[in-house]
């Protein structure tokens, strides 16, 4: 039996602290700021199936985007095809006939992204993964090849003619990253959004999946903050609370950023100079401010999509590239009840004060906002949710570094699982780094 | 009548370059082309009396060093001027000079930043181990990833074997320079605006795409592999301007017993039996052969001159799909003075290289965004050459030509080119250059203003796009053109292609020429 401390606990902390008890290890979990009721991104069977899960339930909103438009009347993409192919139709009936062969070919991909997703990253020259490739056939290879590397600008166009329809599904694609539409590599996040979805829906899923583990016994839950990883002769030693406390520890596990994990929290000089650069190189740019609206009446919608075109993507883009808050962002409101969450993009840094916050909304504010409140996320590092953006170039075998790529770092014992890891979804790299700290056992 | 082995449409370098090795090879081959002379967008023209153009393409960087040494360029009269230097003005008045010389360079840059002086030879180490790494890509048929031939599997195997055989930190190099964008890669090695500017304004060259856009770090590291070969460095001119390349080459043709004939439009090849067998000139003269190449970029050949009629439904959406976008123009000006640039007003060694309008990576992104919208760049990028400095011939006495390739200037513009459109491209590169160089209105003879839609129209690149199509990631290597053809075979029998549409493509490489005839001697074999 091995004293475990989990730094974090994010549904990434908590699957594997969870999967380390289970696997016999005795695990305290440093829970640094309270995690968020639900957690959101794709929650695979199999590891519902590993923890016992029997109630994890992942959701969606249905219809899962409502795109108003400004002719009146709205856009609406439902789990049920026809029904999204009806509502298509009414604003243009070729790309009604082409949904369902896009959500097809799309879901075709979607089958080895998961696959992909559900182990550590391959190699970059790994012939089990070019062979697995390989047997998709031809013209799903061929689609895959080209579709990765894409602006989703570029496929979208490929498919599609209404403004309406592209604008909304492109904001899918640049969720959360330093992007807009036409830059390359956004296609491959479309991809990303769908895994675990089912055929039709780009939206990831929200899950109970933190909250259910968070209940369970068989952990030491503990609020406080680590302050620092003591490491000695090369492996981890303990890890020391603010205040000062001191929990022994011989694997460590932390869902911090990996910038903070291995340049803050490690005293300075365990880490090779050339790889200390690279941690600090990681490029995680918050774009995004969250906004929790209380409204005065639960609203006749459960989602909203404000981004009317490409074009407009692209332009509340340009605004960041230079260091302002979009003029016009894109908005994405999901509610529960009188409760409503609207994601606004773009603003430097991830940030913004109640004026800002509110001059973003604008006119978009959905009728009745009694207060709103702009979200504080302290521990996303500069304010990414991802710690790393989930761009092409830390993308699998890259991500968050090639160096890191397989959840284990320089230091002996000290692990890496938060969502600057491969695939970067809520509790699927805690899953994945479980697995290979098991493994390597 | 004379029988032809093959039939090369387009008198292009690549062409040319195809139609030589072929020729070496004992075959009998034809060049057709449509204009007066051959050279396609390698090609010199005397556009004002006395004053001698490169009036396209302007500068020799990549042309491969194996045509040049297998082809004896040298011999058939190619003579290749180094460019030393590029000289980036600033609107504050001062300048970033970058030097061949590795001490004079290094001091230079440390007067910016010494940091930037002290990574620099690093980050020229790393670029130049990744040009090496990828070098011997340049010279093969990219294999069918999906395909079951035992042949294409035997080169997919060697090819994966090849790459595991690089360092794998040169691997995980390569993936960040094909992902990532030319300022991000930047932003990771330095601090000075002018040198990123500079440096990233090679990333965005021929494609509508801007600085912070993903995947143009790839198009920095073809800078470095003109370098690797030690006899020129990256940036060269060849004398007597780039039509000289494109005689040389044809020259080499000629003395292998290639024919070849100008003025001969193509205005269709001929298929029967999904085999091609021939060419029809515009005024209907038939030409036979078993085998015909075209040079012409893949949408003008797939469906201009074979028609979609012969081609699978597939195939014919894969080209229709492929991306052109031209974005770049060119202002050619005659001068009766040297331009005297406020940061360095006297003539000197920095008119003898280029000259950069990329005061930092800033700049080309709005100057992107303008065209992104279908706008001319309000301020455009420059990249200034004045050929008559290194090779007087170019103007009369005393005067000179020089050369500025502009970007952006999209070939979709709002409302569409007319005349003066065509005229406002002038005065904007003009007016945002003589910023930099007050006395260069005064000194203007005559001027030239190429845009994409005269590129279209005269050389007769789709879109006017200089490389036959976007060199982005998603038209490289196996996908240019088109999934499953991208090994310079077609869909129709005989029928090859050998233009800059195919791998590798872009500049003044002659790579796509060479391999295409070793695909075609390869398969005849």
């Amino acid at each position: 039996m091995t004293e475990v401390v989990v730094i974090g606990a994010g549904a990434d902390g908590l699957v594997a602290a969870h999967l380390l008890a289970r696997a016999g290890h005795r695990v305290t979990v440093v829970e640094e700021s309270p995690s968020p009721a639900r957690s959101s991104g794709w929650a695979p069977w199999q590891l519902a199936r590993e923890l016992q899960l029997g109630d994890l339930a992942p959701a969606w909103p249905d219809p899962w985007l409502r795109a108003p438009l400004a002719s009146g009347g709205a856009l609406e993409l439902w789990r049920d095809m026809a029904r999204s192919v009806e509502s298509i139709r009414r604003l243009r009936p070729r790309d009604a006939e082409r949904w369902p062969r896009f959500c097809e070919r799309m879901a075709t991909l979607r089958a080895l992204i998961e696959r992909l997703y559900l182990e550590p990253p391959p190699g970059l020259v790994d012939m089990r993964f070019a062979l697995r490739v390989r047997r998709l056939g031809r013209t799903p290879m061929e689609a895959l090849m080209r579709i990765l590397p894409m602006p989703v600008a570029e496929l979208l166009d490929d498919w599609f003619e209404s403004d309406a329809l592209k604008g909304a599904l492109a904001t899918f694609a640049v969720r959360d990253l330093h992007q807009g539409p036409r830059s390359a590599g956004t296609a491959f996040r479309l991809l990303h959004y769908h895994a675990g979805s089912p055929t039709g829906v780009f939206r990831a899923p929200t899950s109970n999946l933190a909250a259910l583990l968070r209940a369970r016994p068989g952990i030491n839950l503990r609020a406080a903050k680590a302050a620092r990883i003591g490491v000695r002769d090369g492996r981890v030693a303990n890890v020391v609370l603010e205040g000062g406390e001191e929990l022994l520890a011989s694997l460590v596990v932390s869902e911090a950023p990996p910038r903070r994990t291995l340049t803050e929290l490690i005293e300075p000089g365990w880490l090779d100079p050339d790889l200390a650069r690279a941690v600090r190189h990681i490029r995680a740019r918050g774009v995004a401010v969250d906004l929790a609206l209380e409204l005065e009446r639960p609203p006749e919608w459960t989602t909203l999509t404000i981004a009317p075109s490409l074009d407009d993507v692209e332009r509340a883009y340009d605004d960041v590239k230079y260091g302002r808050a979009s003029a016009r962002p894109w908005i994405d409101v999901v509610a529960h009840g009188k409760q409503a969450q609207a994601h606004v993009q773009y603003a430097p840094g991830g940030k913004a004060d109640r004026a800002l916050g509110a001059k973003l909304l604008g006119a978009h504010a959905p009728p009745g906002v009694i207060r709103t409140t702009v979200m504080e996320h302290p521990h996303w590092p500069e304010g990414q949710p991802h710690h790393a953006e989930l761009a092409l170039d830390q993308a699998l075998w890259m991500r968050p570094l090639p160096e890191l790529a397989r959840y284990r770092t320089p230091i002996g014992g000290l692990w890496l699982c938060g969502p600057a890891m491969h695939p970067a979804i809520a509790g699927v790299c805690g899953y994945n780094c479980v697995r290979e700290i098991l493994r390597a056992q | 009548m004379k029988r032809y082995d093959v039939i090369i449409v387009g008198g292009g370098h690549n062409g040319l370059a195809c139609a030589a090795y072929l020729a070496r090879a004992g075959r009998k081959v034809l060049v057709l082309e449509r204009r007066e002379r051959v050279g396609g967008a390698a090609m010199s023209e005397e556009v004002f009396p006395g004053f001698r153009f490169s009036v396209f393409s302007y500068v020799v960087s990549l042309l491969r060093p194996e045509i040049i040494r297998e082809l004896e360029l040298p011999r058939h009269g190619l003579h290749i001027l180094p460019l030393e230097s590029t000289l980036t003005p600033l609107q504050s008045g001062d300048y970033l000079a970058q030097w061949s010389d590795h001490d004079q360079n290094r001091s230079e840059l440390a007067r910016h930043s010494v940091r930037d002086a002290e990574a620099y030879d690093e980050f020229g180490l790393v670029l130049h181990r990744m040009a090496r790494a990828i070098k011997p890509l340049l010279k093969i048929a990219p294999p069918d990833p999906a395909s079951l031939d035992p042949r294409e599997l035997w080169h997919l195997w060697r090819l994966g074997r090849y790459f595991r055989g690089l360092a794998e930190k040169d691997l995980h190099t390569l993936w960040k320079l094909l992902t990532m964008s030319a300022a991000d890669y930047l932003d990771e090695w330095f601090e000075g605006e002018a040198l990123k500017g500079t440096k990233s304004a090679s990333g965005i060259i021929g494609t509508l795409l801007g600085p912070r856009s993903p995947g143009t770090a790839y198009v920095l590291l073809h800078h470095y592999m003109g370098e690797l070969d030690g006899v020129f460095r990256a940036w060269g001119f060849a004398k007597g301007g780039n039509g000289s390349v494109s005689a040389a080459i044809a020259a080499a043709a000629q003395a292998h017993g290639a024919d070849i004939r100008t003025q001969a439009p193509v205005s269709k090849i001929l298929v029967s039996g999904n085999r091609a067998s021939g060419t029809v000139l515009d005024d209907g003269e038939e030409l036979r052969a078993p085998i015909v190449i075209s040079g012409a970029d893949p949408r003008r050949t797939f469906l201009g001159l074979v028609g979609e009629q012969h081609l699978p439904d597939d195939f014919v959406a894969a080209i229709r799909r492929y991306k052109f976008r031209g974005c770049s123009a060119k202002v050619n000006l005659a001068l009766g003075e040297l331009p005297r640039f406020t940061c360095r007003p006297e003539p000197g060694p920095h008119l003898r290289g280029a000259i950069s309008i990329s005061p930092n990576v800033e700049y080309l992104e709005r100057a992107y965004d303008d065209a992104k919208y279908g706008e001319i760049s309000r301020r455009p990028y420059m990249d200034i050459v004045i050929p008559s400095m290194l090779d007087p011939a170019m103007a009369p006495p005393g005067k000179h030509v020089m050369s500025i390739f502009v970007q952006y200037a999209p070939y979709h513009l709002n409302g569409g080119w007319t005349d003066a459109r065509r005229d406002q491209l002038g005065d904007t590169v003009i007016d945002t250059l003589a910023e930099y160089a007050p006395n260069l209105k005064g000194a203007i003879l005559h001027r030239q203003v190429v845009t994409p839609a005269d590129i279209e129209r005269v050389v007769g690149l789709s879109e006017g796009n200089i490389f036959q199509g976007e060199l982005t990631l998603q038209q490289m290597f196996f996908l240019r053109p088109a999934p499953a053809w991208a090994r310079y075979r077609t869909p129709i029998h005989g029928l090859y292609q050998c233009g800059s549409g195919t791998h590798p493509g872009g500049g003044v490489m002659g790579a796509s020429g060479r391999n295409a005839a070793m695909a075609i001697l390869g398969a005849r074999a």
